[in-house]
């Protein structure tokens, strides 16, 4: 399988001088094409720096990032946000829907930003994806008005609407209970066995990660351990 | 355009603030509207009673001569030029044995001297019209000497001989003054009063389109032998009144446009600080800054258009309200003023969105998506 995303020595400090605060050090690995892999460590370790990094949401003090083979540490903000929305799919701990609008116009939103229409295909496939998200129904609804774990999933099904070939997830059962937590992740293993969809999942509970293929673990902003785990059905 | 249905969704969700400020731009916008149509109007009103009904430039003779009627004819041929009448000026006593008072009187034809100084219509009792031996006075002459239409009554002329003129009709002219010592002979007593022969003329009175453009009238016409009166010459306080007057107003003007624009701006900045995480998740999902900056353009844009709409509305109420006043002239709405505010009211919403737009061009989406 080719990589779908490649780090290469990335590093990020964060000040300069003596006040510098190296959040990152060279980090590197690959992550294939229908990969599911976890990330975990302690707050403070960098998993989310370097997740921001592969996500371009921002930039690395060195090393690059290869995304679906575009090296992106030649481009610019306008070309990082369009690969970004059309390579990326993302998940955050909090869910970040738009109050003022509906659960559909949210979930579409990644294709009108892009610059594509919502007709009647792009319709469907909200009302496939709610289907899948156990969100029969709730197309219409303002996003205000779902519980957390709901909001969680819808936030799972914008990321899934552009069909992105990597979901990099940040925390993204953080503010659930356990029951909606392991919905989530069985959802997202449904998602990367369906689809093909590669996950990159930051978490810092190591049961969660044991339910992925592959752990990467991160200690005071190095990446000290590359698994794969075998144990998963 | 995504941009816009955006920026249109936030101004819904938030209508108590839209509707404020839409009111807010409304109640500026229809401010310039009523006092620029209030000042207009009422200078307009305040030019036309005064040289409305008068020659807006006079062509005299130098050195007591006369004036050739062709001369007349000659000014009709310039583009602003409406009216050139000749005519001739003297002034005459009446007596009534124990006062004698002098009257300014202007001879000429009844359809000449209704062209400037509009006698059809200010003629209130008797006949405008000026059969030979016939003359026209004022209200207060009237009234002050008790001559009446039909009367004949006798008059000094220049040359110190008498004549008797019989009264046509009764005019006034809006002013009290001209109502008590000016009057309107036929043309013919008038040449015989002055001893004068039929193209022999004291003056050409001249009504031009737009009264300001009397002065280039004025330079145009001046020929050798002539002396030219612009009424801007002889009413320089009333125009420097009126200057200041049109300052003191653009000023008003200027300054509710300034608070109009605060307070777009600070509605936008607030908009855009709690619009933020908004801003930051759309930047996440692939949103260019140009894209997210031109959220509040749009914003300021559509707040512009809907006030000026809602200001124009209001204008034109305070205009109809205004007509239940007890003054003597109307406030008439002026478009190109009308046009000029909407322009200028859109301008300077898009202005105020200048700041928040490149704020939120600028705004991370870490920042927003750390800090949840």
């Amino acid at each position: 399988m080719a990589d779908i995303i490649v780090a290469d020595s990335l590093e990020k400090v964060y000040g300069e001088g003596a006040a510098a605060t190296r959040a990152l050090s060279s980090a590197s690995f690959a992550i294939e094409q229908g990969e599911f892999a976890s990330l975990i460590g302690q707050s403070g370790s960098g998993k989310s720096t370097l997740l921001n990094l592969l996500g371009l949401l921002d930039t690395p003090t060195s090393g690059t990032v290869t995304i679906d083979g575009v090296d992106t540490s030649g481009l610019n903000r306008k070309e990082r946000a369009r690969l970004r929305g059309e390579t990326v799919g993302f998940v955050f701990q909090f869910h970040h829907l738009l109050p003022e609008f509906s659960v559909a116009e949210n979930m579409t939103m990644p294709i009108r930003i892009k610059g594509g229409s919502v007709g009647d295909d792009e319709r469907t496939r909200v009302d496939e994806l709610l289907d899948l998200l156990g969100l029969t129904g709730l197309a219409d609804k303002n996003a205000n008005q779902l519980s957390g774990g709901q909001k969680q999933r819808v936030a799972i099904g914008r990321a899934l609407m552009n069909r992105p070939s990597l979901i990099l997830a940040d925390e993204p059962t953080g503010n659930l209970d356990s029951s909606n937590s392991s919905a989530v992740y069985e959802l997202f293993r449904e998602i990367n066995r369906e689809r093909g969809t590669a996950l990159l999942i930051v978490t810092h509970d190591r049961g969660v990660a044991e339910m992925t293929d592959r752990i990467l673990e991160m200690k005071d902003g190095e990446l000290i351990q590359d698994v794969r785990n075998d144990y998963v059905s | 355009m995504l941009s816009l249905s955006i920026a249109a969704r936030f101004l819904r969700s938030s209508v108590g603030q839209t509707i404020l400020i839409i009111a807010g731009i409304g109640v500026g916008i229809s401010v310039v509207i009523f006092v620029g149509s209030l000042i207009t109007s009422l200078q307009a009103d305040l030019i036309d009673s005064t040289v409305g009904s008068r020659p807006h430039v006079t062509l005299l003779p130098e050195d007591e001569g006369t004036l050739s009627g062709d001369l007349a004819a000659t000014a009709r041929e310039d583009d602003d030029v409406t009216t050139a009448i000749p005519v001739r000026r003297l002034t005459v006593i009446y007596t009534d044995g124990e006062t004698s008072s002098p009257l300014s009187v202007t001879g000429g034809t009844s359809s000449d001297l209704d062209s400037v100084y509009g006698l059809d219509d200010a003629v209130v009792e008797g006949d405008f019209s000026l059969e030979e031996g016939e003359i026209l006075v004022g209200t207060d002459f009237s009234e002050r000497t008790g001559v009446a239409v039909g009367d004949t009554v006798p008059f000094v002329l220049p040359d110190g001989t008498t004549a008797e003129y019989r009264v046509a009709g009764i005019f006034d002219l809006g002013s009290a003054a001209a109502n008590d010592r000016l009057a309107f002979l036929d043309p013919v007593s008038a040449q015989r009063a002055l001893g004068v022969t039929e193209d022999q003329y004291s003056a050409i009175e001249i009504q031009v389109d737009d009264v300001f453009a009397s002065t280039d009238v004025a330079g145009r016409l001046a020929t050798d032998g002539v002396t030219v009166v612009d009424w801007q010459d002889e009413n320089e306080e009333l125009l420097s009144g009126l200057t200041a007057q049109s300052g003191s107003s653009f000023l008003i003007q200027a300054f509710v446009m300034v608070a109009v624009a605060l307070g777009i701006a600070s509605t936008l900045a607030i908009s855009a600080v709690q619009k933020n995480r908004q801003i930051g998740i759309l930047k996440a999902m692939g949103m260019t800054d140009g894209a997210a900056g031109r959220i509040f353009l749009f914003q300021a844009a559509i707040l512009g258009v809907a006030g000026v709409l809602v200001g124009i509305g209001f204008g034109y109420l305070l205009i109809w309200g205004f007509s239940f006043a007890p003054v003597e002239f109307d406030v008439a709405p002026s478009p190109s003023l009308i046009a000029t505010a909407a322009v200028i009211g859109i301008a300077v919403a898009m202005l105020s969105s200048i700041i928040p737009s490149r704020s939120t061009s600028r705004l991370d989406p870490i920042e927003v998506i750390q800090n949840g």
